[in-house]
């Protein structure tokens, strides 16, 4: 049967209806997979979501001693005032008074300015640590006055003190009689590291 | 369901009927004259591109049964025309029904070409139905509509006659294995029920005697079956009269009851038989009809308009079936998400219930853990110089000659140089998976005293012991050996025997460099 050029026209507009019909067809399909593909990841997420649950709940009676456990470190670190903002005058006092009752010859210090050290991730928000190093410079007599020193400034608290370096080396002045001469000289860096938790009741 | 009209054509008057869903209308007559095709013309004024078929009910139907050889398509058509032409004056409204093929090696097809002995009449009909621009579906005499009548009837396969009464007159029609084989129609006249019903009875014999003579219906054989239509409240008298015999069994069929079997729900009042063709020749036409392609044109086109969108409907059916089926799976999905989530929270309430009696914190429960376990790993990874003192100190202590200048103490990553022999294995603990890389290194530099300055064997001996000893315990490693004199092949050695000097210098130099790993 061949056409005429009246009759394909003819043909035209059910020709665009078919099409319009199919397309239209088409898009119901693809509506339909978007649909399946957006549901299917909603399942996903609602699975290991409950996975999650389930599983906290399983370990809740763990956790609890976990909490109890950590809590009176939390306490602790609340109470020496590692958590919270830095007492950089506290510092400041707590050499003084070091060295004076140590009878130290010579102690210079300087504390660098405040930077963040880890950002843990938390819920609802980060705990985050900070580090101020500190350089001190320590006239010894003995090797003994450092690590007295080191001691006393772990017990002044107001930070946690993470010594990085420590140089000793003989100072080379002979001892006069008149005056004590320190014979050691340490050069130490140490980090006073303070945590913020973002999350915590004021 | 588009409507249809059909112009029931006989002999005399000529009716057209209207076809709508399971309803027949008789639209208006005409005559047969010259003035009937004129109201004609005019009716149709209005019915542009309306479906029009012509259901022709006259004596004058010539059939003729004839063999052609075994063709298909082009071939088969030209053959058949060839042969219309043969058989018939005017081939305008001429068709070849196919009755199969003669077993053989031949496989000849046999064929009942039938027309009209008068086409004429029907031409000026026929020419106003192209002129008004309707579509015509075809042209049928009633005889082509015979075989679907007799099997809505319940006629089965075999030979049967299937007898109407319509309003041209009293239609017989034989019917073998499903096919049209002759038809004849006789004029009746105005009678009573009961004259009717012997006047069929003995066209009836008269008929089968006809086509025994012409072999068409063999003379011996099992009866053959006749389905008699019988007018409205007609067939006990039908049933009386009808009696059967040896050749013929009669089956009297009520014409409400046949109008039922086709479907026909509602009809005009005073139509007879032809009623039951009118609605098949509208609902079920079939495919051998005697209009030409040309005068069907446009129905078609019309045809083709409608398949092309019966084909886009059914892609779009098929899309919808498909989408429908994914809608269903995405809601399945979308329910068990729904019941997960319900679960989570159901879980996470538990949860929160039960860790509302834990002891109060200050803060969240997941920052109280995440302050305290990474305070920990800061606080494990550092370290105090006190335990390298009192290491060293006690290594000094068997090594009374040796003094040390410095003690460089720091926390960091550990020298990956190592004294170590060449080819000789890397040290496995520098390299222990799941360890962090923080160590705790110690540098020492001194002299060794009490020995000859140019005993170059003795001050190395002493040194090497002395950091053997060093690298020996509390987790230290020796990483580093300098000695006061170089005795590798790479360096420089040198010496001044017998020049003095040697005893007044500075004691021998070195320096040890040691590691500890940290957690």
């Amino acid at each position: 049967m061949t056409l005429t050029r009246e009759e394909l026209r003819k043909l035209l507009l059910p020709g665009l209806a078919a099409l319009a019909l199919v397309a239209a067809g088409a898009g119901l399909v693809w509506g339909a997979q978007q649909s399946v593909r957006s549901a299917q990841l909603r399942l996903a997420a609602a699975e290991a979501d409950r996975r999650e649950s389930t599983e906290r709940l399983t370990r809740i009676a763990e956790e609890e001693r976990e909490v109890k456990e950590k809590l009176d470190v939390y306490q602790q670190l609340k109470q020496l005032n590692i958590l919270g903002e830095e007492h950089r005058l506290e510092w400041a006092d707590a050499i003084t008074r070091i060295r004076t009752q140590r009878e130290l010859l010579d102690l210079r210090y300087r504390v660098d300015r405040q930077k963040l050290l880890i950002s843990a991730p938390g819920k609802p928000a980060n705990v985050d640590f900070y580090a101020s190093t500190m350089k001190v410079e320590l006239a010894l007599l003995h090797e003994e006055d450092l690590l007295r020193f080191l001691a006393d400034l772990r017990a002044s608290g107001n930070a946690y003190y993470s010594v990085k370096q420590c140089l000793i080396t003989r100072t080379g002045q002979a001892a006069t009689g008149a005056s004590i001469v320190p014979r050691l000289r340490a050069d130490c860096e140490i980090d006073l590291i303070t945590i913020i938790d973002r999350a915590a009741k004021r | 369901m588009a409507t249809r009209r059909i112009l029931y054509f006989t002999a005399e008057d000529h009716y057209l009927y209207r076809s709508a869903g399971a309803g027949l209308e008789l639209e208006t007559k005409f005559s047969g004259d010259d003035l009937g095709v004129t109201a004609f013309r005019e009716h149709l004024r209005g019915l542009k591109g309306e479906l029009f078929c012509v259901l022709v009910d006259v004596a004058g139907e010539d059939f003729h049964e004839d063999q052609i050889p075994f063709l298909r398509g082009g071939d088969r058509e030209a053959v058949l025309q060839r042969r219309l032409a043969q058989r018939y004056r005017d081939t305008r409204l001429a068709a070849a029904l196919s009755l199969g093929y003669v077993a053989g090696t031949r496989r000849n097809e046999r064929l009942l070409l039938a027309s009209f002995t008068n086409t004429q009449q029907l031409a000026p009909w026929l020419d106003a139905l192209e002129e008004a621009g309707t579509k015509l579906t075809g042209v049928y005499s009633v005889p082509l509509l015979a075989p679907a009548l007799a099997r809505k009837l319940g006629a089965k396969a075999g030979r049967a006659f299937v007898v109407t009464i319509n309003r041209a007159g009293l239609r017989q029609c034989f019917i073998e294995a499903g096919r049209l084989r002759f038809a004849r129609l006789e004029r009746t006249v105005d009678m009573v029920p009961q004259a009717l019903a012997i006047f069929v009875r003995s066209e009836m014999l008269r008929l089968a005697q006809y086509l025994g003579t012409l072999r068409v219906l063999p003379r011996e054989g099992p009866p053959v079956q006749v389905f008699v239509v019988a007018p409205r409240a007609q067939r006990s008298t039908f049933e009386q009269a009808l009696v059967s015999d040896a050749r013929l069994v009669f089956h009297t069929v009520d014409e409400g009851e046949a109008l039922r079997s086709v479907g026909v729900r509602r009809a005009p009042e005073r139509i007879l038989g032809e009623a039951l063709y009118l609605h098949l020749a509208a609902k079920k036409p079939p495919r051998e009809q005697f209009a030409s392609s040309a005068e069907r044109r446009r129905y078609q086109v019309w045809q083709l308009q409608r398949g092309i969108v019966a084909a886009g409907a059914l892609g779009f059916a098929a899309c919808a079936l498909y989408a429908g089926v994914q809608w269903v799976d995405a809601l399945q999905v979308h329910g068990r998400a729904a019941s997960q989530q319900r679960d989570a929270r159901l879980a996470a309430a538990q949860y929160e219930r039960i860790t509302a009696g834990f002891p109060v914190t200050q803060t969240s429960t997941e920052n109280l853990k995440v302050a305290v376990v990474e305070f920990r790993r800061i606080a494990e990874r550092s370290a105090s110089p006190e335990q390298a003192f009192v290491h060293v100190s006690r290594v000094l202590e068997q090594f009374p000659q040796i003094e040390l200048d410095s003690f460089n103490w720091g926390v960091g990553r550990p020298d990956a140089r190592r004294d170590r022999p060449a080819g000789a294995p890397p040290d496995a603990a520098a390299a222990k998976p799941g360890q962090g890389n923080a160590a705790e290194t110690l540098e020492l530099s001194g002299r060794v005293n009490a020995t000859q300055r140019n005993d170059y064997r003795a001050i190395t001996a002493q040194v090497q012991r002395f950091a053997a000893a060093l690298g020996a315990s509390q987790g230290y490693e020796l990483v580093r050996t300098q000695l006061p004199f170089d005795i590798t092949s790479e360096g420089t050695l040198t010496g001044d025997i017998g020049g003095g000097s040697a005893e007044s210098g500075e004691a021998p130099r070195f320096t040890v460099t040691l590691a500890r790993r940290l957690p």
